[in-house]
């Protein structure tokens, strides 16, 4: 029975793993990520699935997609220095299209940074930090039980749409406690060592012969179908092709495949913004600050609103432009220097004003300056302060 | 009782292994003290292979000498002319009368049938051996599988040993896998029953040729810049025709080496035996 | 008579992208000669490979290959064999990708003693990038980054993954298609990690920048200098055409069977936790 229980992001994480069937984790250990892989490394052999501590990133996400093509949902999880190092596996993962999902619990900074703190600046580089052109799911959980809900419907989406997921979270929500529902181990010990399902194959596996936009089920190596998979640019069958045609026409597949909302608990979330004249965007720890600061607004007489993604990427364009048609003015609130503002502004800038409030000090945005920053751009009285405009 | 001192002889494939093994198998069954040893060639098919088996009421050396072996089993005529000088005076010579060629014996290529040596059981007889020849490959094959020669001759021999037919049946059945214990057993009694070959003095037989048909996949050989198979080829089979793929120029010279085989980084040659018929 | 293994590869697919005289085809013939002496089912063989000429190869195979990432196919076979450790699962690696930029992979799948064979090409040259120095370049031979001769020391793989804690470690040449079979067959037999290094050739970079003749030049130069192609190597030593050897020839290198030893199996590890439901 899912009980409540006062737990910590990384423990949601692994908890939502493992209800979602995951049952191999390769990673490797670093802050402040490394709770999800202390979970896993316990829980993971009572529930008949394999924990594995790699000799670096690189190593242990190419043991996930390698555990992935066997038939067992995987996963690692990372901060950003290890995240760099997978960045080569998550675009093989991509175009290679092999489930798979990745967590990455943000530190601050480049390099080795602030190790302990919480910021928000991998998200470019979770959309496009490998090479190439490739699809990317980011999906961006505000809190405990979210981390638990999202990193299920990871599992759920990477494997739908064969392609690697990230679970993009920060410090904070990742070692904060509060409670929130998760499930017994009993529950989980009882379904035992899960296995993707593979369909029959009549004749000839094509596992790149896409059918309504998206491709067919991963046949698991071993189940007696054989086929080949590579990095390279490849046809139908798996192949590698040099024919402008069928290359052209695979990559425009493949970034055409992940829809905005890849599952129905994904939807971005909006709070009092049927009336607002400012919405405040924020997503993960930040959207938490923005909340108080939207409701301290309103009790001010601003009619403020919040929208919030749960998926980064591929960004929530529909949504947001349609809430461009009422709104003329959007405050993206961010640990970073302004990454998915760019986004933003590039989705409803011809329609409304784009404005940031940007913190990168290494503690977390407060809904007071959020608050200030709503407050300025609303008045008639333009301010030069905090932030700035995006160009 | 004196130890008795046996050889099984025979080249790689063959199954003298196999065979040593059912024999010192029987002699536990009897309650004989047993030592065995073997040397195999380096070649895995081709290669020499001999077993020393010796057994009595108690045995130290598992070596047999030169001139002290009282038999000498050879599943093949050339290694039966190797190992006999093996055998004491008066020791018995039982020998398949199957001629296999080892690459490495034929020391000239093209006219490889001189240098096998001809089949002349009487020059062995005024040795001083008693030679006993048999068609034991021949009768495997009428029984379904050339490989059980091997227990054929074991069978033909068991008739001068002092085991009984349970004890040999008892050896087989430990010794030979499960799957295949009652054609043992069947192709062991048929040795039993086995004539002596009739071999008449001065009947000097000759191994059939073997030809062999060197096939090339031309969409597939990578031609002159490669020039493997045809550079390697001991006997100048191969040669590059118009279509620069190479190609089997003078099949008739081809000893089924398979060294182009081997060594076509393409998997464009295959050499195959032909099988003649008739 | 040697079998004819071809059923084993795609056949659609050849012929394959190897240079004309590149050794290594004649690699994977010993191996699939290895695998059918065996009798291991296709259905059960998987081919991981990384990147470079080497690892091209496992597109032709027709089993489930895998064709990976520079260096990391130890990696992600790795996490196949823990995901399904019914498969057989050979990693075909070459030495810049096994011993360069998957070093770090390699040490640590032989220490996990990983049952994975992985046969390494050593070439002493990048092919496909077009003949640069390896970390099995010798000192002194010739590479288009090494113009004036190779300033560095090479890697002995053999003695690197022994010390790793591999548990079956060998060495053999193309040029000896028997013996390598033999030591394939107990490379695939053997429970744990197994690393075989063939040597093989690059006649397109290694063998024109070194003047050392193109594929059979360098194969001539073995059968004259040791008589049966066929038999055990005991040492590889580049020879020109007329039998002299050139300067950089490779002294100390050993072959066969190098070094076996018994330890727990990774995968096995791991599963038997996972059976007493993480118990210690
Ligand atoms: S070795 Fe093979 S590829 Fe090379 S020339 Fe001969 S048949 Fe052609
Ligand atoms: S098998 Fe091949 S190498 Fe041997 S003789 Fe025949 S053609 Fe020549
Ligand atoms: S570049 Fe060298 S190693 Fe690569 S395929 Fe050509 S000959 Fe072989």
């Amino acid at each position: 029975m899912a009980r409540l229980r006062l737990v910590r992001g990384n423990t949601a994480c692994a908890y939502g793993a493992l209800s979602a069937g995951c049952r191999f984790y390769a990673g490797y250990p670093i802050t402040p990520s490394s709770e999800v892989a202390e979970e896993m490394a316990r829980l993971l052999p009572r529930v008949g699935g394999v924990f594995v501590q790699m000799e670096d990133e690189i190593a242990s996400l190419a043991a996930c997609i390698g555990a992935s093509l066997g038939g067992l949902r995987s996963m690692t999880a990372t901060s950003g220095p290890g995240f760099t190092l997978m960045q080569e596996h998550l675009g093989y993962a991509a175009l290679a299209e092999i489930p798979c999902v990745v967590v990455d619990v943000m530190r601050l900074g480049p390099s080795t940074g602030f190790p302990t703190a919480p910021a928000q600046g991998d998200v470019l580089q979770a959309r496009w930090g490998s090479h190439g052109d490739y699809p990317m799911v980011v999906l961006a959980p505000a809190g405990v039980q979210e981390v638990f809900e999202l990193t299920a419907a990871a599992f759920e989406v990477a494997d739908r749409l064969r392609t690697p997921v990230v679970v993009l979270y920060d410090e904070v929500v990742g070692h904060m406690m509060e409670p929130a529902t998760l499930p017994d181990l009993s529950e989980l010990v009882a379904s035992g060592t899960w296995r993707r399902p593979s369909p029959p194959v009549q004749g000839t596996y094509l596992p790149y012969a896409y059918s309504e936009g998206t491709p067919p089920p991963l046949v698991s190596f071993g189940e007696g179908t054989r086929y080949h998979i590579t990095g390279l640019i490849h046809d139908e069958s798996g192949f590698p092709t040099q024919d402008p045609g069928k290359v052209g026409e695979m990559l425009r597949r493949l970034n055409e495949k992940v829809p905005e909302v890849p599952a129905d608990q994904l939807h971005p979330e909006g709070v009092a913004t049927e009336d607002a004249e400012v919405v405040v965007v924020a997503y993960g720890i930040t959207a938490r600050a923005a909340r108080a600061a939207v409701r301290q607004a309103r009790e001010l007489g601003v009619r403020a609103g919040l929208f919030r993604p749960r998926v980064l990427w591929p960004s929530p364009a529909t949504a947001l432009r349609e809430l461009s048609g009422r709104v003329g003015m959007f405050v993206v609130a961010e640990m970073n220097f302004g990454q998915w503002a760019r986004e933003v502004e590039r989705l409803v800038g011809r329609w409304a004003e784009v404005v940031t409030v940007n913190q990168v000090d290494g503690t977390p945005l407060s809904p007071r300056t959020i608050l200030e920053r709503v407050l300025e751009v609303s008045s008639p009285v333009p301010s030069t302060a905090a932030g700035r405009r995006i160009s | 009782m004196q130890t008795r001192n046996v050889l099984v002889v025979g080249v790689g494939g063959q199954g003298v292994l196999l065979a040593s093994n059912v024999l010192a198998a029987a002699c536990l069954a009897r309650g004989y003290d047993v030592k065995k040893s073997e040397v195999k060639g380096m070649a895995q098919r081709g290669g020499a292979v001999v077993s020393f088996v010796r057994y009595g009421e108690r045995v130290h050396s598992p070596l047999v000498e030169r001139g002290r072996a009282d038999l000498v089993l050879s599943l093949e005529w050339a290694e039966a002319l190797r190992w006999a000088a093996y055998l004491r005076p008066g020791g018995v010579l039982a020998v398949d009368l199957v001629r296999i060629l080892p690459p490495a014996a034929q020391l000239d290529h093209r006219t490889w049938q001189a240098s096998y040596p001809a089949v002349e059981v009487e020059r062995l007889r005024q040795a001083g051996w008693d030679v006993r020849p048999y068609e034991a490959s021949r009768c495997a094959a009428e029984l379904g599988d050339g490989r059980m020669a091997n227990v054929v001759l074991l069978g033909a021999v068991s008739r001068e040993l002092e085991f009984t037919v349970e004890e040999w049946e008892q050896a087989l059945r430990e010794v030979v896998p499960e799957q295949v214990v009652e054609a043992n057993l069947r192709a062991f009694h048929a040795g039993r029953e086995l004539p002596l070959a009739s071999v008449s003095p001065g009947d000097v037989r000759r191994p059939a040729a073997r030809t062999f048909r060197v096939e090339v996949t031309a969409s597939w050989c990578k031609g002159r810049s490669c020039g493997i198979c045809v550079r390697v080829c001991p006997e100048e089979v191969l040669a590059f025709g118009p279509d620069d793929r190479a190609t089997a120029a003078s099949p008739d010279r081809c000893t089924g080496c398979q060294l182009c085989q081997l060594l076509c980084p393409d998997f464009a040659v295959v050499v195959r035996e032909e099988v003649a018929v008739g | 008579m040697i079998p004819d293994v071809r059923g084993y590869l795609r056949e659609n697919r050849m012929p394959h992208i190897l240079c004309p005289g590149c050794g290594h085809g004649i690699v994977l013939g010993a191996l699939l000669r290895a695998v059918h002496a065996l009798g291991i089912p296709q259905d059960r063989l998987a081919v991981v490979a990384g990147i470079g000429c080497s690892s091209r190869l496992a597109g032709y195979v027709d089993a489930c290959t895998l064709h990976t990432t520079h260096g990391r196919a130890l990696a992600f076979a790795a996490g196949l064999k823990l995901a399904r450790p019914e498969l057989v699962v050979i990693v075909l690696t070459g030495d810049g990708d096994g011993l360069s930029i998957g070093g770090n992979h390699l040490i640590h799948a032989a220490r996990r003693n990983v049952d994975l064979t992985c046969i390494l090409f050593n070439n002493a040259v990048y092919g496909m990038t077009g003949g640069q120095v390896a970390p099995t370049t010798q000192p002194g031979w010739v590479a288009s980054t090494a113009p004036y001769g190779h300033p560095e020391p090479a890697f002995d793989g053999c003695a690197l993954v022994q010390g790793a804690g591999g548990t079956f470690v060998a060495r053999s040449m193309a040029y000896d298609p028997r013996g390598l079979q033999a030591i394939l067959t107990e490379a695939l037999e053997h429970r744990g990690f197994s690393y075989v290094e063939v040597l093989t050739d690059c006649p397109v970079y290694f063998g024109r920048y070194n003047r050392l003749g193109e594929g059979p030049e360098l194969l001539w130069s073995q059968k004259a200098r040791f008589g049966e192609v066929g038999q055990m190597l005991r040492d590889k030593r580049f020879v020109t055409p007329d039998g002299t050897a050139p300067a950089g020839r490779v002294e100390g290198l050993r072959f066969g069977i190098l070094h076996r030893a018994e330890r727990p199996e990774f995968t096995h590890v791991c599963w038997s936790q996972v059976r007493r439901g993480g118990d210690p």
